[in-house]
């Protein structure tokens, strides 16, 4: 019954306009990154994947968790609509989870032939070395992508109002991209000198874009530009980090997929 | 089989339903009739799942089947994605949903969306995806709003054939002659109370309205609207709950 319900989540997710706009616009983006980045330099062959990687991190940090965000809370509050579905011999959870997996699949989908048309670019023009890392990228980016689409869905069953939902969508994607590194500078600063830093380390763990970022500089060993709260994680976490960022990140789609569920089962449609 | 015992239904303040018992037999048909707000539609979504009751207990036998009010599914769903659910869920070859679509005139509308099939042809989709299968309990919505004579008589015979397949068939409408025709019992709801339960017969008798029984027993001509206005009128001089 599952599989059934997955493949028609699938069909609706593949045949709207959603999926197919996000591929094209974040491929338009990628390859105008990976150009850019590649003439800025002059010299083709000494920029690859790494140096143009490090730009389209920031892309992945700020877009995919935007548009996830709005498109989970849009596909959360829709989940009200399904009363006709809601009736067939399905859980509430089955209803949830296939919805937010034929998402992830569709945009992930989208997010791989965007990053993939820019890869091809950098490959081209500069050489395959550092491919491995630009998977690495790519892989990064469908984890946080799984983790706001989850998180995007908890806010869309919890506001029930298509409105209200991205509205909130909306002030979450700011306190995740900016609000939590604003705390952390806060909070270094009202930390006396010597302090441990594990009070940053664990604020890092609350915000699901600054576990990426921080996975992200991780894999181009860029620990300079990894900010406040990255550079706290990678000083205390040492080698290891890495698996629990990635456990973070992974929990950060566990998590609000069980309120999501919690929350559509206790509620009428 | 389909069994309310004592189920109500509180919206924050407001309790939509007010404590109601009710069973429907397999192969029986019973009508909710009532004015808007009633309750009528709160009962069905209890039985579908849709809601929670606030109290008391449900059961039904066999599969649900419900055609709710509304669409129920995104109006982007296309028409041959559902049916392969539905298909899924009742456990049905999916060429005999396909069959029973092409049956209903919709052969060509299997690749269209909901939203750029006209309203009939809607009603006409999510009523034949409903009935498909072996269903236990019939629930049906307003099944006829918005349809011209040829969709409404579709829903008739849908109706009538669930309950000669064995299904329990609870339907509400505003649609008195087809209630007439179809029900073996109607309730009667205001105000989220039961202000009358019975068969027609039953029901224009404590309306005090006369009627002629013909040779089978049935009613000839049934004044059901009239039925219809005399006990609403009543239940609403006397308030609901003295009319109960």
């Amino acid at each position: 019954m599952t599989a059934a319900l997955l493949r028609f989540e699938w069909a609706a997710a593949r045949k709207g306009r959603t999926a197919p706009l996000f591929a094209a616009g974040f491929a338009v983006a990628s390859v105008a990154i990976a150009l850019v980045g590649l003439s800025a330099s002059g010299a083709l062959a000494v920029q690859g994947f790494a140096r143009t990687s490090i730009s389209l991190l920031q892309l992945i940090l700020w877009v995919v968790p935007l548009l996830a965000l709005l498109i989970g809370a849009a596909a959360g509050d829709e989940c009200y609509e399904l009363e006709y579905i809601a009736a067939l011999p399905l859980t509430r959870f089955e209803i949830v989870f296939s919805r937010w997996i034929a998402w992830l699949g569709a945009l992930g989908a989208a997010l791989c032939i965007g990053l993939g048309a820019a890869g091809v670019v950098i490959g081209v023009f500069a050489g395959m070395a550092d491919g491995w890392r630009y998977l690495g990228l790519v892989a990064l980016a469908l984890l946080l992508l799984s983790a706001a689409l989850a998180i995007g869905m908890a806010i869309g069953v919890w506001a029930r109002d298509r409105g209200r939902a991205l509205a909130f969508a909306i002030v979450a994607w700011c306190v995740l991209v900016v609000g939590v590194d604003l705390l952390a500078i806060g909070l270094l600063a009202i930390l006396p000198a010597g302090a441990p830093s594990w009070p940053v380390s664990l604020l890092l763990l609350l915000d699901p874009i600054d576990l990426a970022r921080v996975l992200g500089l991780g894999l181009f060993s860029a620990n300079e530009i990894a900010g406040p709260t990255g550079a706290a994680l990678r000083a205390v976490m040492g080698g290891w980090g890495s698996l629990l960022l990635s456990a973070g990140l992974v929990a950060w789609t566990a998590l609000p997929l069980a309120i999501a569920t919690r929350t559509f089962r206790r509620r009428d449609l | 089989m389909i069994e309310l015992r004592q189920v109500w239904k509180r919206f924050g303040t407001r309790i939509a339903l007010h404590p109601f018992d009710l069973v429907v037999r397999g192969g029986e048909t019973v009508a909710l009739v009532g004015p808007n707000g009633a309750g009528k539609s709160t009962a069905l979504r209890i039985l579908a799942g849709a809601v929670q009751a606030s109290g008391g207990s449900v059961a039904t036998g066999g599969e649900v089947a419900y055609l709710p009010q509304r669409l129920g599914v995104p109006p982007t769903t296309v028409v041959a994605d559902l049916a392969a659910l539905v298909a899924a869920a009742r456990d049905v070859d999916p060429k005999v949903v396909r069959k029973a679509l092409v049956f209903m005139g919709l052969e060509q509308r299997l690749d269209a969306s909901l939203r750029d099939l006209s309203g009939g042809e809607r009603q006409r989709v999510m009523l034949t995806l409903a009935t498909i299968g072996n269903v236990g309990a019939l629930l049906l919505d307003e099944p006829s709003i918005s349809l011209d004579i040829e969709g409404a008589e579709d829903v008739r015979t849908a109706i009538a054939s669930a309950g000669d397949r064995g299904a329990a068939v609870l339907f509400a409408s505003h649609h008195l002659h087809d209630v007439a025709a179809l029900a073996d019992r109607i309730v009667l709801l205001v105000e989220g109370r039961v202000v009358a339960h019975g068969s027609l017969a039953e029901l224009a008798a404590a309306a005090g309205v006369p009627f002629h029984t013909g040779a089978g027993g049935g009613l000839v001509d049934p004044p059901i609207e009239r039925i219809y206005r005399v006990l609403v009128r009543r239940s609403r001089t006397l308030g609901p709950a003295r009319a109960a």
